[in-house]
């Protein structure tokens, strides 16, 4: 059965990060730094984001002995999605950005 | 026979390390600390999120400097160690919790009931340390394709062998002091036994190390528990007659024989020459079995900045 829990603030955060410019594709560690989140969280949100279709992968080819990058941004659902927060999230208070219980 | 036992252990640990890269033994790594890390720890995510192992590994060639790269990888490792799904692995890890859960509830309880001091809490404080670290393990390994039945299996059958040697009884646990041929059986013999098994369940060494490790640990928690609750019923009682102790003293003792015995040696030994079980039968075994998933390969796209 989904769950459909409401996301958590690390979430929106990175949601919103991603919707600030939605075009762009953005690299982990960079989302990580600007949404202030480690890695160990960060990755577990982009998964269940891409799980639920809000986000979509692409690989940068690396250059010379590089590996390939791993790149996200939202797809359309995303955005929409995002832009749905927003308006719901006018109306009712922001939760505490500690608060754990609501993990996404 | 203790310090032979450990000197055995090294040494075994030395050649299998040799053997599995002569070079990379000799010569060191080739890669630094936290892309080994960051290799294991992506080898634990199932086929299904491979792709997400890779990403961190990608990610993390690019970060520069010592600090940002290790505290990015441990970020990656605690993903990769929780990151679902686990399927039936779980169960796995679940019961093994249950297992050193009611081993703390156990010693915990004995330390209050004979007012041990405060070295026994003390004592109390590592078997935690060394319980999550068992259990953390005992996690990745039971996620390792094909180890989690093979393993939990050698595990009971450690347990089993060692309880069967010492009666099935709680004095048998605590109180008997085996004769030669039988810690030779159980620090030799069934580990070996259950190296060799796991490889050729596995028809692969690397599963018959795995499955040696993760028996070990299994068997190693259910003796403990077994040993915890038998000093839990019995108390200072029982043979030997420990005359001239107080019980307070000889409870502490029993506790610690366990931790030390069950924890610490049973868990070493059965891993060290499961090891080299697993390796023997390599040469017995047939061909091994397309059973490990190889590497997630990022596929060739064109340059998704230009597409944007």
């Amino acid at each position: 059965m989904q769950r459909n829990r409401p996301p958590s603030a690390q979430t929106i955060r990175v949601l919103r990060a991603l919707a600030a410019d939605p075009a762009q594709w953005r690299y982990g560690y960079d989302l990580a730094t600007e949404v202030h989140l480690k890695s160990g969280s960060l990755y577990p949100i982009l998964v269940r984001l891409a799980d639920r279709g809000l986000l979509e992968t692409s690989w940068e080819p690396g250059a010379g002995s590089r590996p390939p990058r791993h790149m996200y941004r939202l797809t359309l659902g995303g955005r929409e999605f995002v832009a749905a927060l927003g308006t719901a999230r006018a109306d009712r208070t922001v939760p505490h950005p500690r608060s754990r219980w609501s993990e996404a | 026979m203790g310090g032979f036992v450990g000197i055995m252990c090294l040494l075994g640990i030395g050649i299998a390390m040799f053997r599995r890269s002569p070079q990379a033994f000799l010569d060191g790594p080739s890669e630094d600390m936290p892309t080994r890390l960051l290799r294991w720890a992506v080898g634990l995510l199932s086929a299904q999120r491979a792709e997400w192992g890779q990403a961190m590994l990608g990610e993390l060639d690019y970060l520069d400097g010592r600090v940002r790269r290790l505290r990015f990888t441990l970020g990656c490792v605690i993903a990769a160690l929780l990151l679902p799904p686990w399927g039936r692995a779980a169960a796995g890890v679940w019961a093994m919790i249950a297992v050193a859960v009611g081993s703390i509830g156990l010693y915990a309880s004995v330390a209050i009931r004979y007012r041990l001091n405060a070295g026994d809490w003390v004592w109390a404080a590592i078997l935690v340390l060394l319980l999550a670290g068992y259990l953390l393990a005992a996690g990745a390994l039971l996620r390792r394709p094909g180890v989690a039945v093979p393993g939990l299996l050698g595990g009971l059958f450690v347990a089993l062998a060692s309880l069967t040697l010492s009666g099935f009884t709680f004095y048998g646990v605590i109180g008997t002091i085996p004769a030669t041929w039988e810690k030779l059986v159980l620090m030799i013999g069934v580990p070996l036994a259950v190296g060799a098994a796991g490889t050729l369940w596995g028809r692969d060494p690397v599963i018959g190390r795995r499955v040696a490790r993760l028996a070990a640990i299994s068997g190693g928690l259910g003796l403990y528990l077994y040993g915890t609750l038998a000093v839990a019923v019995l108390g200072a009682g029982g043979p030997p007659e420990d005359t001239g102790w107080t019980v307070r003293y000889i409870v502490s003792d029993r506790l610690g024989s366990n931790l030390i015995h069950d924890l610490l040696m049973t868990t070493l030994v059965t891993a060290t020459f499961g090891w080299a079980g697993a390796a023997a039968a390599r040469r017995r075994g047939g061909s091994p079995a397309p059973t490990l998933p190889g590497p997630f390969i990022p596929p060739a796209s064109p340059d998704p900045q230009q597409e944007a």
